[in-house]
């Protein structure tokens, strides 16, 4: 059995005498850069990074089902798509759309941001955060990969019984969705697990809960919301699975199942999953707009409370989605009213960004008017929420286009315009320049007359009595006009999609031929991950900043004078830190993450196909477990080890908390602390 | 100056009743429901009215906030866009009576809302005493309507595709599916009720006026649910009466060696291992009654094509296969109880020559309409013999 072999230190050691350990089965990966260095590191920038990528590439692809459907519908009685061909395409539109790119997207902000928003060196157990990625990835493709393996899944993205179950959809499609949301599903478990620990325990010094950053807060909100539901969703899929491949009969009625029992348990996954994929975004842009309008956000504390309600009501409302499911009149109020008052905590959430902006100084930049468009359009999509939620109007609009404008306007207007602009603001924080404004101004207007003009009609054509779902209508149903109009937005969403990537690729490549270092701090902004340059070090922070402040970074540049107007007391540059600190412990780099996800999908089509296929699969889940218990969290021959005595004095070193140990070094690092009293200090 | 900001402010306001006017009267256009047969926002009988009534000032209310959010954030846009020369703006934290101002004014406005809200559900409940019973039944990708006019318990009407009821009388329907989970909906009439396997449904409707009234399966139910329709017929009630006195009767005899007995052989030999003639059972033999039988075959089979459509009176309907093609040729569609129309025999040749290439199936799993690989004339003698079931 091979040892671990002596190598250069990954990192340099703090001058200890490194203790041989014996531990790992093959030698551990050391690149930090070129293919491997993605492959197999474990650093949450990277993950992040690669998470962003794996989301973007999902999205073209969803995309191009988007339009596809659109094209079918353009005009009545088309046949470009057959029943069978449009039913799979729809069902993966949906499915790509919130599993695989919305949700990475989500969790590349959530990696790569929440720990240099509390002052972390990474997440707490990075090599399972590799994993998470992997895991997701591998989950997408073997979902994908039912395409060329007897087609994609037919039965909608909410899937109901018994309409998913053999008889009625005897192709291999339901069998992929089942497996692949399973193995995606382990990895945003995983994932939330994860990331609720580092927002617990990694916090800087002074990183109070009432001095958090809001995107951290909502995503912390998110990762609870994550791990109470994906369990429901994972059991459902499970009895699926169990009905399709080994003949139970949970959902099938004739032999004594209920197929109202999937319904439910989809839609307590399900509704919260709506929250999921929204609330981050509600974080991004309530750090976005404070930025460029020079002014905190406004109500803090109501902001984190709304969140943390939209949260727990977000468990309390499933069942409006089976307003016409017969559920009997008590259901149906009990659940209507509770839907009409979740309308309030994110009606607040609406009111307080209107007046963070009120009075402030706008600058209009791209990310600002991502966040901007994001409060007018998510505006629209909560009112028509509203409007549905009053159960008897519900019966008319459910499973109409009307639902589909709605979820368009709070997915697309809320949570996608968010991420653009999320992606325009952090870009430089990734990868040390910004993008294109010009373009990206483009980018924005053009896909705001686009979304508007493809689901704006949507309400108009649902209310007329346009039902989703369906592959075709006809010339005398009065749909014709608006569908075209639909279809024509959807094209020219297309093209803004296609000018971000072009925006994308040209300043990805005037960088490489010719790298200007980024400016620290290039938006004059105010939360901690701006006190490290851009693009972000490995070690994140030189050292770890002890935080007095909400907005830490701007009350290090900026103190009040009488009238609480700002004024500078530091420049960016002598605030944001050099990013040169040296002997900075890291965990080091991981084969096991990647093989551990490997061995899933194997497992999946051995179920699916023939069991054979299963044996490799479950090999290399179980070689990769047992490597990956063998192997400490950060190499030994890298200079590291647990118990460092003086790891808890050794200002810049992260083990201790990467270890889920206390800091407690608060004291020692308060000649970090900025040192200007503020009149009307902020709450916290 | 002063003069021409006036002028700015009174063209600003001008301007801004016309928007709000041309959009209300947009809204006004919405309602229309000419050239919209399944138009939400043109409701004809009291269930549809009372949720319109319910909906509308949701729709009104929404609207002023859509107003108010979209003009300040536009207001806030202009007003505030940075001029170099602006110092910094004052650093506000929050204003907590303010924002406990409008979390707690929108709840107060929800609550009121709230009380019409559930007054409608439980209305929506209610049966009128004189209530008319259907049994509505989905199917892959057919509905059927089963009446019991006696009320023994069995069905003595089985039709499909079109309900026929009588305007002005609350029909109390019993929703259920043999397969996978439908959802019945006629727009102007109420909202939309799951058909799910296994259970029935109470749902309701009625329709003020005579008249017919599009409908649309709206449960995703697999392969050809965009073509899984239906409609309301709603007749004056003499008009009902003389629809069920003929739906009562057995079906027409054809004369002996006529093209159409010709036919009807061949339908028995064909057609009958599904479809379900009143008074003849699976192998053509007489039952002895012209009432249908309600487990046609022995038993209600969970989703196989034996059920399909009851044929008995199949030119009294307007549309075949999820009420989707004509049977009558355009302009001489069914209206009252007569069957007069000119019958699209073309239709029915080339459904049963070819019913995949009208409408998606998957008759080898047994759900829909297979093909039969009959011969040009003998589709000649079939459809004569079916144009003949009035």
């Amino acid at each position: 059995m091979a040892l671990v072999t002596a190598r250069t230190p990954l990192e340099l050691t703090s001058g200890d005498n490194v203790q041989p350990q014996p531990l790992g089965v093959f030698a551990r990966p050391t690149a930090t850069t070129g293919i491997k260095g993605w492959l197999f590191s474990v650093d949450h920038k990277k993950v992040g990074i690669l998470y962003g990528a794996a989301s973007l590439f999902f999205f073209l692809t969803g995309g191009v089902e988007a339009l596809l459907i659109r094209t079918q519908l353009a005009r009545p009685g088309q046949k470009l798509l057959s029943a069978d061909l449009y039913n799979q395409v729809f069902t993966m539109h949906g499915i790509t759309m919130i599993f695989l790119v919305i949700m990475p997207m989500i969790a590349a902000f959530t990696n790569y941001l929440m720990p240099l928003q509390i002052g972390a060196r990474d997440v707490a157990f990075p090599r399972l955060n590799a994993f998470s990625f992997w895991c997701f990835l591998f989950g997408a493709l073997f979902l994908n990969s039912s395409w060329l393996l007897g087609g994609g899944p037919d039965g909608g993205w909410f899937n109901y019984a018994p309409n998913s179950g053999l008889l009625f959809s005897p192709s291999h499609g339901i069998d992929f969705y089942a497996l692949g949301l399973i193995i995606t599903g382990i990895a945003s478990s995983v994932s939330a697990v994860n990331l609720i620990v580092t927002t617990i325990n990694l916090r800087a010094p002074g990183m109070t809960w009432s001095r958090m950053p809001m995107f951290t807060w909502m995503s912390l909100v998110v990762q609870f919301l994550l791990l109470f539901s994906l369990p429901v969703i994972t059991v459902a899929l499970f009895l699926l699975m169990l009905d399709r491949l080994f003949g139970s009969s949970f959902f099938n009625t004739a032999l004594g199942g209920d197929p109202m029992v999937w319904q439910h348990l989809f839609w307590i996954f399900g509704h919260p999953e709506v929250y999921i994929l929204v609330l981050p975004v509600f974080g991004i842009v309530s750090e976005i707009l404070p930025v460029f309008a020079r002014k905190p956000l406004f109500g803090y504390p109501f902001m984190i409370f709304s969140g943390i309600a939209i949260g727990f009501m977000g468990f309390g409302v499933w069942a409006h989605h089976m307003f016409a499911s017969g559920m009997g009149p008590m259901s149906v109020t009990a659940f209507s009213l509770a839907t009409m008052f979740i309308a309030v905590p994110t009606g607040v959430k609406v009111l307080n960004w209107t007046a963070t902006i009120y009075g402030g100084k706008l600058k209009f930049t791209t990310a600002n008017l991502f966040s901007m468009g994001l409060i007018a359009m998510f505006t629209i999509g909560g009112l028509s929420g509203v409007t549905h939620a009053f159960a008897p109007a519900d019966t008319q609009q459910t499973d109409t286009y009307y639902i589909v404008a709605h979820f368009h306007y709070v997915i697309f207007g809320g949570s996608l315009l968010g991420m653009f602009g999320g992606m325009y603001f952090w870009w430089p924080k990734a990868f040390g320049y910004k993008l294109r404004e010009g373009l990206g101004k483009w980018h924005f207007w053009i896909m705001m007359i686009g979304f508007n003009l493809t689901f704006g009609p949507m309400h108009i054509l649902g209310l007329q009595g346009m039902s989703r779902r369906i592959f075709t209508y006809s010339a005398n149903q009065g749909f014709d006009f608006w569908n075209m109009a639909a279809t024509i937005g959807a094209f020219i969403i297309a093209v803004s999609v296609a000018i971000f990537i072009w925006n994308v690729w040209v300043c990805y490549r005037d960088h490489r031929r010719n790298p200007v270092a980024c400016e620290p701090d290039p938006w004059d902004a105010r939360s901690l991950e701006w006190i490290t340059p851009c693009p972000t070090p490995v070690h994140n922070f030189d050292t770890i900043p002890v935080v007095s402040e909400v907005d830490e970074v701007w009350h290090r540049k900026y103190g009040h004078d009488e009238a609480g107007r700002p004024v500078p007391i530091a420049t960016r540059a002598e605030v944001v830190q050099k990013g040169d600190a040296e002997g900075v412990h890291l965990p080091s780099p991981s084969y096991w993450p990647i093989v551990l996800s490997a061995g899933l999908p194997l497992i999946g089509y051995g179920l699916i196909f023939s069991l054979a296929w299963a044996i490799p699969g479950g090999i290399l889940v179980l070689v990769a477990l047992f490597g990956w218990v063998m192997e400490p969290s950060t190499d030994p021959d890298a200079g590291h080890h647990d118990e460092h005595p003086s790891d808890a004095a050794d200002g810049g070193d992260a083990a201790a908390e990467l270890e889920g140990s206390e800091e407690a070094e608060v004291a020692d690092q308060a000649e970090d602390a900025k040192t200007v009293e503020l009149e009307g200090a902020p709450v916290g | 100056m002063m003069q021409a900001r006036t002028r700015r402010s009174v063209a600003r306001v001008v301007g801004g009743i016309t928007t709000v006017v041309l959009f209300l009267s947009g809204c006004g256009a919405l309602r229309d429901d000419k050239g919209r047969p399944l138009n939400t926002l043109s409701p004809k009988g009291p269930q549809a009215q009372r949720i319109d009534d319910l909906v509308r000032p949701v729709f009104i209310i929404a609207g002023i906030v859509f107003v108010f959010i979209h003009v300040a954030v536009v207001y806030i846009a202009i007003r505030y866009r940075a001029r170099d020369e602006d110092p910094d703006p004052v650093q506000t934290h929050g204003n907590p009576r303010l924002e406990w101002g409008w979390t707690i004014l929108p709840a107060m406005v929800l609550a009121i809302l709230a009380v019409f809200n559930v007054q409608s559900i439980w209305q929506l409940e209610q049966r009128d005493s004189d209530a008319m019973k259907v049994t509505v039944v989905g199917q892959q990708w057919w509905w059927e309507f089963r009446y019991d006019t006696d009320d023994d318990g069995k069905p003595d009407i089985i039709t499909a595709q079109q309900m026929v009821v009588p305007a002005g009388r609350q029909i109390d329907l019993q929703i259920r599916s043999n397969d996978v989970i439908h959802s019945f909906w006629i727009p102007m009439l109420n909202g939309k009720r799951d058909a799910v396997p296994g259970r029935t449904q109470p749902w309701s409707l009625e329709a003020d006026k005579p008249g017919i009234y599009q409908g649309q399966c709206t449960e995703f139910c697999g392969l050809s649910h965009g073509y899984m329709r239906m409609e309301v017929k709603a007749l004056s009630p003499a008009d009902f009466d003389k629809w069920v006195e003929n739906q009562l009767k057995g079906p027409v005899e054809p004369a002996a060696d006529s093209l159409e007995a010709e036919g009807k052989a061949l339908v028995v030999n064909r057609c009958l291992s599904c479809h379900q003639i009143n008074g003849l059972d699976d192998k053509g033999e007489s039952t002895g009654s012209d009432r249908p039988v309600e487990h046609y075959r022995g038993a209600d089979h969970p989703l196989t094509a034996a059920n399909a459509p009851n044929l008995t009176h199949l030119m009294s309907r307007n549309h075949f296969a999820g009420n989707m093609f004509d049977l009558y040729e355009p302009g001489s569609a069914l209206k009252g109880v007569e069957p007069v129309g000119v019958p699209k025999i073309d239709n029915l040749q080339r459904w049963l020559q070819d019913p995949h290439a009208m409408k998606p199936m998957a008759a080898d799993q047994n759900r829909g309409m297979p093909t039969l690989g009959l011969s040009a004339e003998e589709i000649r003698k079939v459809t004569s013999y079916l144009v003949t079931l009035k």
